[in-house]
């Protein structure tokens, strides 16, 4: 079986501030309908690598493409094609839930109505049906962080970045959240590049965990499979081998 | 398009209201807060009865003979107060209009910012009296010469607070619709023009007083219609009974715009959250 096309294409990328190199020599390959996490512990590089990505932030050496095309020197040509979800919700207080979850449909040009009417159906899958019509302060954090996860996968993207987007979340609210996203996320085919430095989330949530060092350079690389997940022993050992290659660092 | 501000904040709170709201809020909680001014307004019309015994009527009229100024107003001189608010909401409506637009400029153009904030703050240095002594020597056409005081003197306010609200915009919000790469109309629409409408409030609301104060002013130098011309004519013909009136009726006139720019306002802003301090 020919294995599926390159979504994320990282090869041999270095990116220095001044003196203080961020990134070295980093390869990094996302391929269609993969969810991955990316690991480390702060300061290891996550956000340079995700800016990157997102075209925020440019590089020294080395070539990025996103769907082809190099997220920053082409930044306008992945409109539709990338969407974020943020560790905090960012939504716009103006607009109600559905409103916002309709926003990047809006820009990338859709009617108004066409706009509501997904971002309706997409707040439905993740679970806030009832909520449309309500504003970003009558909705709790759980309820917020939906209605950012609907806004970044109603726009229909090749590939969604979450950057630690259930790290501000109860454990509970956040465990149910993960949950409903990566059902969404397998269902609809996604490609995903989720940071995070929970392990948990990682271990839930992903097919391929990459743990970065100082430098953003790759220390582990471990595939998922189910068993992973659900075998108990299997996890502790899954778990205590990435904690290891964070330098023990987990913050649960 | 990657748009350009100097953020105010780092983090956004996306619950946390902005200043206005305290201005807005100031306890509307009933009929309660009318006391206090029902109470201060007996107190005045008490000691201008009290006075007008001790006085003769041309230095301080009774409120009988106020009430009977008012009423002669009311029925034979309301188009004038019609003129003013009229030349009053010509003049702000274009003060908005232009004092946005310099502010959006302002926040989004850092190569003409330094310009136009400079000329809007000599603008800010130069007293009311002045504008209205140039107007009165460039245009021969009194509407145009209040107009053109107004505008000079409240365009700065909008561009300056709107240029503060551009400022204070989260840099959060702007990497998260940028995210979606954005035309500069998109980040107009969705982003900076709900953002700087709370601001154009709070400065209309603080603007409003000033510009009536500034109306009546201009037309007691510049024009032969309007309250400020009806009050120079009450003045001249020792009529300080009508002068009296015409005050009263500006001091409900200025209630009643703030009343209606506060309504306007919690229809427009009704996302926010209701907040009690306690």
């Amino acid at each position: 079986m020919s294995e599926a096309a390159a979504v994320i294409e990282i090869r041999n990328v270095s990116k220095a501030f001044g003196a203080l190199t961020v990134a070295h020599d980093l390869n990094l390959v996302v391929r269609k309908g993969e969810i991955v996490a990316l690991l480390g512990r702060t300061g290891a590089g996550k956000s340079t690598v995700l800016n990157m990505i997102m075209g925020n932030l440019s590089y020294d050496s080395g070539s990025i493409r996103v769907a082809g095309f190099d997220p920053y020197a082409e930044f306008r040509k992945l409109r539709g094609r990338l969407s974020v979800s943020f560790q905090q919700d960012r939504l716009l207080p103006w607009m109600t839930a559905v409103e916002n979850a309709s926003l990047g449909l809006r820009i990338l040009g859709k009617s108004k109505a066409e706009a509501l009417s997904v971002a309706r159906t997409w707040l439905a899958r993740v679970g806030l049906a009832g909520a449309e019509d309500k504003y970003v302060h009558e909705l709790s954090g759980g309820m917020r962080q939906r209605v950012s996860l609907a806004r970044a996968l109603a726009v229909d993207p090749e590939l969604v970045l979450l950057d630690e987007s259930f790290s501000q979340l109860d454990h509970v609210t956040s465990k149910a959240l993960r949950a409903d996203f990566s059902r969404v996320v397998r269902e609809f085919n996604k490609t995903c590049l989720f940071v995070t430095h929970r392990i948990d989330d990682a271990i839930e949530m992903a097919d391929r965990v990459l743990v970065l060092e100082h430098g953003a350079s790759m220390v582990l690389e471990e595939r998922i499979v189910d068993d992973d997940r659900t075998d108990g022993e299997r996890r502790a050992t899954l778990h205590g081998r990435i904690a290891a290659a964070m330098g023990g660092q987990d913050s649960e | 398009m990657k748009l350009t501000v100097e953020p105010k904040k780092d983090v956004y709170q996306p619950i946390s209201r902005p200043p206005v709201r305290a201005a807005r809020e100031g306890g509307s909680h009933g009929l309660g807060e009318y006391v206090p001014t029902i109470v201060v307004s007996a107190a005045l019309v008490a000691a201008i009865q009290i006075a007008s015994w001790f006085v003769p009527p041309y230095i301080i009229p009774s409120p009988a003979a106020i009430l009977q100024a008012t009423w002669h107003i009311l029925t034979d001189d309301l188009g004038h107060v019609g003129i003013t608010a009229l030349r009053l909401f010509i003049a702000v409506a274009f003060a908005i209009t232009t004092g946005v637009l310099i502010g959006i400029v302002m926040g989004t153009q850092p190569r003409v910012r330094p310009y136009l904030r400079s000329l809007v703050i000599i603008d800010t240095g130069i007293p009311a009296l002045s504008w209205m002594l140039v107007a009165i020597f460039w245009f021969k056409d009194p509407e145009i010469r209040i107009f053109f005081i107004l505008s000079v003197i409240l365009i700065p306010f909008y561009a300056l607070n709107v240029y503060d609200g551009i400022r204070a915009l989260p840099k959060e919000l702007i990497d998260m619709v940028e995210s979606f790469r954005p035309s500069r109309w998109h980040v107009m629409r969705f982003l900076i023009g709900p953002h700087i409408v709370p601001y154009v409030f709070l400065t209309t609301k603080s603007v409003i007083g000033y510009a009536i104060r500034m109306v009546i002013f201009a037309e007691l130098v510049a024009s032969a219609v309007g309250i400020g011309a009806r009050m120079n004519l009450a003045q001249s013909t020792f009529r300080i009974d009508t002068i009296f009136a015409w005050t009263l009726l500006l001091v409900i006139f200025n209630l009643t715009l703030q009343a209606l720019v506060a309504a306007l306002e919690n229809v427009v802003l009704r996302y926010r959250p209701e907040t009690e301090i306690r």
